[in-house]
């Protein structure tokens, strides 16, 4: 029944010229078989996904995102000349699927490196594994803190987005600024998900929160958690969920009568999904099609919406270029922007690549890298963790406006600040060029 | 107190969902002896050719009523092709074909129409209805999937109660060698029961999915929920169905709404709340006499 999708990237080289523009400074040197997974001429990556399955929907349009940017960035050349090849796995968002597949992925495939592997209860179950096997592990698409607190247990791995916590005190913030007299219920998924936001938030706002109710994954039915959040009062809910149960969230308060103001973290919010979920509903049943609208959310990339951003442009060209079937979205921008990051990585290992060099590198300078994310990543010897920063945005019909700025913060009790440096622009061909680190 | 009825009511219209799942099950028991569980991706089948219909621009009813028929056909050809081989062996061999035919039409369903979720439009609206100044968790689609359940109950009763077919096919069921002695068609019974379970199942997957989300193993949580509804029911009786809907329903929201971190805790309770049924009633609640089990 498991469906398993293994796509490579053409392994055509496509190097005219012989030059190295990839790594900015090659020095000249040869290509070598400097570590498993890595030739002359390609370097192997791994990740998985859900491609089917309850979580499926989104979240598995994210690895179509990164083989086009790779496909595209293999026909400026690569990485050093060097094609990247992405194999992606289907694990069903099933941990027991996961460390399958992962285990195909690192004995079987002999991938060079782990990138972009999907959810918190499925990557939980092979991060001990890829860290006793020394294969780095990163940028794990999850929000979950457990990547990225604790470098010294788990030395390969490395978050990427921002963290639940994080963004659950940037939220927090924001409510007790802005809605100071707001009753807040919490809607939560029942797990460290739920967990580390409900953590973030309580920091700013635990005096005014009513009620925090929490729903397990699979149990579709949430009629008795809404109308809890009804009857404590609740005129303001903020849900750490899956996009999901944003969908069934919103049918159970129409069943209710129940009318908050939303604010539904950046994980479950994606307009577009969420809206085509409604959408059916409008045929005369639901008034108002975009029942989302007005409500509340977070970003820290650009999405597919914002027309006129020059990272959005770029990514509608590697679409169109490389990408298959289908439209752009945001969650394809999601794994563009990761495979840029992944790129910025890869040359910075240097010419001939090894481990451990690559997981110094982004130690080292991974830092300073500028890229579509609004605000820069933590990576240093003592974090792992991704990057700070976020807006607040409130969705309009499929889109969003900013309602508030960048503003960058850190777990524990570190302050929210205001997000002083500017946008990046993408690089030609939206290829970074970032300098081989030398140690 | 509004929460109390709230919860009630999602309990209500939950356990009537639990309800349309068990009678199939039921339904299939009683004309075959067999606990067929390809029922859920059976079901889940014909939503997704009504699904694609409605896409293309049809009617609900019109898909209703293909999807039906298409549940029908898929119910006779299964009986036919795959289970006719292995009947009148060790009962056990049918229903491990049945489990096998779970995975794979699950499977032929991702493959066929894609493994994304899918909203599902119902005819009638999904708002609750307002009374005075409170908003009750009825919507019409509600009332609609709980009237078609109690009128599915009401057709099966009287089909298994007052025609000859629902005699020949109880008998068939029940002994097919005597059946067969008293002129009973058996094989043509097991067919039927085989198609008609399969309708039954159909209506249950499209009442399920009506106003909600669909993906291929939409019914996974609802087959084991529909399960332990028709086993306190007795696996006979369609009004046990029923009402062992209504009671789990009515627990499983309780224990939601009331237990601390209680959405973890539903499916668990469903399986004391069986145990304990069995343990007081072996059978049932509304079980026939032993004597006249096989």
């Amino acid at each position: 029944m498991t469906v398993v999708a293994a796509a490579t990237v053409a392994s055509t080289l496509a190097a005219c010229g012989g030059s190295d523009e990839g790594g900015g400074s090659s020095g000249g040197g040869e290509n070598e078989a400097s570590d498993t997974g890595v030739t002359e001429t390609s370097i192997k990556l791994g990740a998985h996904y859900p491609l089917t399955g309850v979580a499926a929907p989104g979240y598995s349009e994210i690895p179509t995102g990164v083989k086009a940017y790779f496909d595209c960035l293999n026909k400026e050349g690569g990485v050093y000349d060097r094609t990247v090849e992405f194999i992606y796995k289907d694990d069903a968002y099933n941990p027991a699927q996961t460390s399958q597949v992962t285990n195909e992925l690192v004995l079987n495939d002999e991938i060079f490196a782990m990138m972009s592997g999907l959810g918190t209860p499925t990557h939980s179950a092979v991060v001990d594994f890829l860290n006793d096997e020394g294969v780095p592990d990163l940028f794990v698409s999850s929000g979950s803190l457990m990547w990225g607190d604790d470098p010294e247990t788990y030395p390969m791995s490395f978050g990427w987005q921002t963290d639940y916590e994080s963004e659950g005190k940037i939220i927090g913030e924001y409510i007790a600024n802005e809605f100071p007299d707001a009753k807040v219920g919490l809607f939560l998924q029942d797990d460290d998900f739920g967990e580390d936001g409900e953590a973030g938030i309580r920091q700013y706002i635990d005096d005014q929160i009513v009620a925090a109710e929490r729903y397990t994954p699979g149990n579709t039915n949430v009629g008795p958690q809404i109308a809890a959040l009804k009857a404590a009062g609740a005129d303001f809910v903020v849900g750490f969920n899956v996009p999901s149960y944003t969908a069934l969230s919103q049918l159970t308060a129409l069943q209710l009568g129940y009318q908050p103001q939303w604010f539904y973290s950046n994980v479950g919010s994606d307009p577009n999904l969420v809206g085509g979920l409604l959408n059916r509903f409008s045929e005369g049943k639901v008034t108002d099609a975009a029942l989302l609208d007005g409500a509340l959310t977070t970003g820290y990339l650009p999405t597919v919406d914002m027309t006129d951003n020059p990272w959005i442009t770029e990514f509608q060209r590697i679409w169109q270029e490389c990408g298959g079937e289908g439209e752009l979205t945001n969650y394809r921008v999601y794994g563009m922007s990761q495979a840029y990051t992944m790129t910025q990585a890869l040359q910075a290992a240097g010419q001939n690549p090894t481990r451990e060099g690559l997981v110094e590198a982004v130690e080292a300078v991974g830092g300073e890298w500028e890229g579509p994310v609004f605000a820069p990543f933590r990576y240093s010897e003592d974090s792992h963790m991704g990057t700070s920063g976020m807006t607040i945005e409130r969705i309009v019909g499929n889109g969003s406006e900013e309602v508030q700025g960048v503003r960058v913060t850190d777990i524990g009790d570190a302050e929210i600040e205001e997000f002083d440096g500017e946008a990046a622009t993408p690089p030609a061909n939206a290829i970074p060029e970032e300098e081989a680190y030398e140690g | 107190m509004d929460y109390f009825v709230n919860v009630t009511i999602t309990g209500l219209t939950q356990g009537m969902i639990y309800a349309a799942f068990a009678l199939a099950l039921v339904l299939i028991w009683r004309s075959t002896r067999i606990v067929n569980f390809a029922q859920g991706s059976m079901a889940a089948a014909t939503t997704f050719i009504a699904l694609s219909l409605i896409q293309a621009g049809a009617s609900y009813w019109v898909a209703l009523v293909v999807a039906l028929a298409s549940g029908f056909v898929l119910g006779a050809i299964v009986e036919r092709v795959i289970i006719r081989p292995v009947e009148g062996g060790p009962e056990l061999n049918a229903v491990i074909v049945t489990l096998g035919l779970f995975v794979a039409i699950q499977a032929a369903i991702a493959i066929i129409f894609g493994s994304s979720f899918q909203s599902f439009p119902t005819p009638f609206g999904v708002r609750g209805f307002e009374i005075g100044e409170t908003t009750i968790p009825l919507t019409p689609t509600s009332l609609y999937v709980i009237g078609a359940v109690l009128v599915t109950m009401a057709l099966l009763v009287a089909l298994f109660r007052f025609t000859r077919v629902g005699l020949a096919m109880r008998a068939s069921a029940f002994s097919q060698e005597v059946a067969r002695l008293l002129g009973v068609k058996v094989g043509g019974m097991l067919t039927l029961g085989w198609g008609l379970a399969a309708v039954v199942g159909s209506l249950s997957g499209l009442l399920i999915a009506g106003g909600t989300f669909v993906y291929p193993a939409y019914m996974d949580s609802l087959i084991v929920f529909g399960f332990v509804a028709a086993i306190i029911g007795g696996l006979d009786s369609p009004v046990g169905a029923i009402v062992g809907g209504l009671i789990l329903g009515l627990a499983l929201s309780y224990v939601s709404g009331y237990a601390p971190r209680g959405s973890a805790l539903v499916t668990i309770s469903a399986l004391v709340i069986l145990i304990g049924v069995l343990l007081v009633r072996p059978g049932g609640l509304f079980s026939s006499t032993t004597a006249r089990r096989a």
